[in-house]
């Protein structure tokens, strides 16, 4: 192993030593704030040991990693993530009795897990990364702060999950069985090569793992466990599945189906158009219905994956691919900072709670009179996830848009304009709940942590969504070293 | 049909039986004894296609290790009378001729496989060898990973048991 393929596996051994400190010191001296500072420190360190690297794009060290801009850009996403949950856990279970230093250890290692799916270009690393982040994942949900509750929600992730993790299983076996490879760069064109009797059989595969994925973002036939999920699990841990899970799942997928070249199969390519236009309809007509605010960003999570799910479909359309992969990036960027800060809001309204997460639209009548900030921020992060100028969503959704109509899937357009027409509607309906009459008048206290979280998306938000040129001229660099 | 096929087959079929019987059985203990039938015939199926290694493994880690550890916690779970009364109706043949019958034609196969042919039937044979090479050449990533993956599933449980544990208990930590 050379010096360049060591330097490329910096960050992952950086946050493993850095776990493994942070084990020792909870094993010798349980102290809540040393745990979080040794996250934050770990996440830091972890962010910085990319930098030495960027020079030298792409590296491949052993046959499992692959460092490129794309994973570059997806790393930094992720420890962004983490980092912002980090603070909001920190607030939310700091008076929940003692023993709360473990769910930061499980933090860093779901954080590990992300990492790298990201850069991994072989089934082992994305079955393994998966594994560790889901593994992670589950106990961090029914973490017992908050009595039994969260435990249901846990178990319906963990059997689902487990489901759709055979499935991507016995898929990649399938692929294996016909192929005799499993790094990604190794099955580039297999589609094109292989017997028209290992023809099915690969698409068998590749439908496996697909459907795997559309679990674990969550897009539409596969939505159901969504809403329960979101609601049960603890405010910060929601955001944390909402945002690093899915977005490292999403960049797995996109590395996989684009460097194999599975992507030009068709019938896979129409199935995701599918997918894409059920989600869009699904998530948004759903969440019309619905009275409880984590219900209501969950269903717009699963349309907003369908909107990813349309670059994807143009990715897979001859000569749109870069630009297509640059406004996935961009899209997810904003989805990123919006889902963060609205659940950043969720959990400071939850910290006075200590038995279910306050998230019942009532819960949030008056806000602008009880808490004029908070109801400001909230109302700047639904306005982005509607897709209102000058926030950093619509950025966003004009990207997807602007490539949708240069590849001229014209229908998939419809289905988003038709989606986003929906969304505003139950947006508002929350943002009209807050300007309501309070119902009490007893006072939201806004913990530290917690509110320069809000303080710093907001103001990333409403930045990036006014002038994005930085972050979109960074994505355009990132991606040219792809692959 | 060639004789390989054969063989894969009646493997494959005893384990599809026997996970199946696993399922549905209402007794922990008798579900068990199907699951580790159904971890043996999954091993021969990895002797098969020429991976003995990992049929070793199979069986000492899984149907060996794990598989005892379940096997007692189940039964260190009804002690007392009741237990001796279950135990009784355990020894009951209905009840162990099943996974009997179908551990005889797995015995049966790796008999006849082992005495006519003095390698895997199908496939390139992998040594033990070569897997260490691979673990700990291309794949030390992978090793490590799956380190830290036990780690989190270890720290996890340890954390959900003790606390539901004690508040089964009626503790307050």
């Amino acid at each position: 192993m050379s010096g360049l393929q060591l330097q490329a596996l910096l960050p992952i051994i950086t946050l493993s030593s850095l776990i493994l400190i942070q084990m020792m010191f909870i094993a010798f001296a349980r102290n809540l704030r040393l745990t979080v500072s040794i996250s934050v420190i770990a996440l830091l360190l972890t962010a910085l040991s990319f930098f030495p690297m960027v020079d030298h794009l792409p590296i491949s060290a052993t046959p499992l990693i692959q460092l490129d801009g794309f994973a570059l850009f997806y790393s930094g996403l992720v420890l962004l993530g983490a980092l912002m949950v980090t603070f909001l856990s920190y607030d939310y279970l700091r008076d929940q009795g003692e023993r709360q230093d473990e769910f930061f250890m499980l933090l860093l290692l779901s954080c590990l897990g992300a990492l790298i799916l990201v850069s991994s270009n072989h089934f082992a690393s994305f079955i393994l990364g998966l594994e560790l982040l889901g593994v992670s994942l589950y106990t961090m949900m029914s973490y017992p702060t908050r009595g039994l509750f969260t435990l249901e929600a846990a178990l319906k992730y963990l059997i689902l999950s487990g489901v759709s993790s055979a499935f991507i299983l016995f898929g990649a076996a399938l692929i294996y069985a016909i192929e005799g490879k499993l790094g990604f760069t190794e099955l580039a064109g297999m589609n094109h090569t292989s017997a028209a009797s290992g023809q099915f059989i690969l698409l068998m595969g590749s439908t496996m793992i697909f459907a795997g994925i559309m679990f674990k973002l969550s897009l539409a036939p596969f939505h159901l466990w969504t809403p329960d999920v979101y609601d049960g699990a603890p405010a910060p841990v929601t955001a944390f599945l909402a945002t690093v899970s899915k977005g490292a799942i999403f960049a797995l997928a996109l590395r996989l189906f684009t460097t194999t070249g599975l992507i030009d199969l068709d019938p896979l390519l129409r199935g995701l158009s599918f997918v894409a236009m059920v989600s869009i309809l699904a998530g948004n007509l759903l969440a019309l219905l619905q009275d409880n605010v984590k219900r209501i960003l969950a269903y717009s999570s699963i349309a907003h994956m369908g909107y990813l799910a349309v670059a994807f479909v143009v990715a897979g359309k001859a000569g749109g691919q870069i630009m297509a992969m640059e406004a996935a990036s961009y899209f997810l960027f904003a989805y990123f900072l919006t889902t963060l800060l609205a659940f950043s809001v969720v959990t400071i309204m939850s910290i006075a709670d200590h038995e279910v997460d306050t998230t019942n639209l009532g819960d949030y009548e008056g806000l602008f009179w009880r808490r004029p900030a908070l109801a400001a921020v909230f109302t700047a992060t639904l306005l982005s996830l509607a897709g209102i100028p000058l926030t950093a969503g619509f950025i966003g959704k004009f990207y997807i848009f602007s490539i949708g109509v240069a590849a001229e899937a014209w229908l998939l357009m419809a289905f988003v304009v038709i989606g986003s027409g929906i969304g505003i509607f139950y947006y508002l309906r929350i943002i009209f709940a807050m300007t309501k009459a309070p119902r009490t008048d007893v006072k939201i206290e806004i913990p530290t942590a917690s509110g320069w979280v809000a303080v710093v998306l907001t103001v990333s938000l409403v930045l990036f969504g006014v002038y994005p040129s930085p972050i979109i001229d960074l994505i355009g660099e990132l991606m040219i070293s792809f692959g | 049909m060639t004789i390989e096929l054969i063989l894969f087959y009646l493997a494959a079929t005893v384990s599809l039986v026997s996970t199946i019987l696993a399922l549905t059985r209402y007794n922990a203990a008798h579900a068990l004894i199907y699951l580790i039938i159904s971890l043996l015939a999954s091993a021969i199926i990895f002797y098969l296609v020429g991976a003995p290694f990992a049929a070793v493994l199979e069986i000492v880690i899984y149907a060996g290790a794990i598989m005892v550890l379940f096997v007692f916690v189940v039964m260190i779970l009804n002690l007392g009378s009741r237990g001796d009364h279950q135990e009784h109706e355990w020894l009951n043949p209905r009840m162990w001729l099943m996974p009997a019958l179908l551990c005889l034609v797995l015995f049966l196969e790796i008999v006849y496989v082992l005495s006519f042919t003095s390698e895997g039937l199908s496939g390139v044979v992998v040594a033990p060898k070569t897997v260490g090479i691979k673990l700990f050449g291309p794949y030390v990533l992978a090793v490590e990973i799956a380190s830290m993956l036990l780690l989190a599933g270890l720290v996890g449980a340890y954390h959900l048991g003790r606390r539901y544990l004690s508040d089964a208990r009626g503790g307050d930590q």
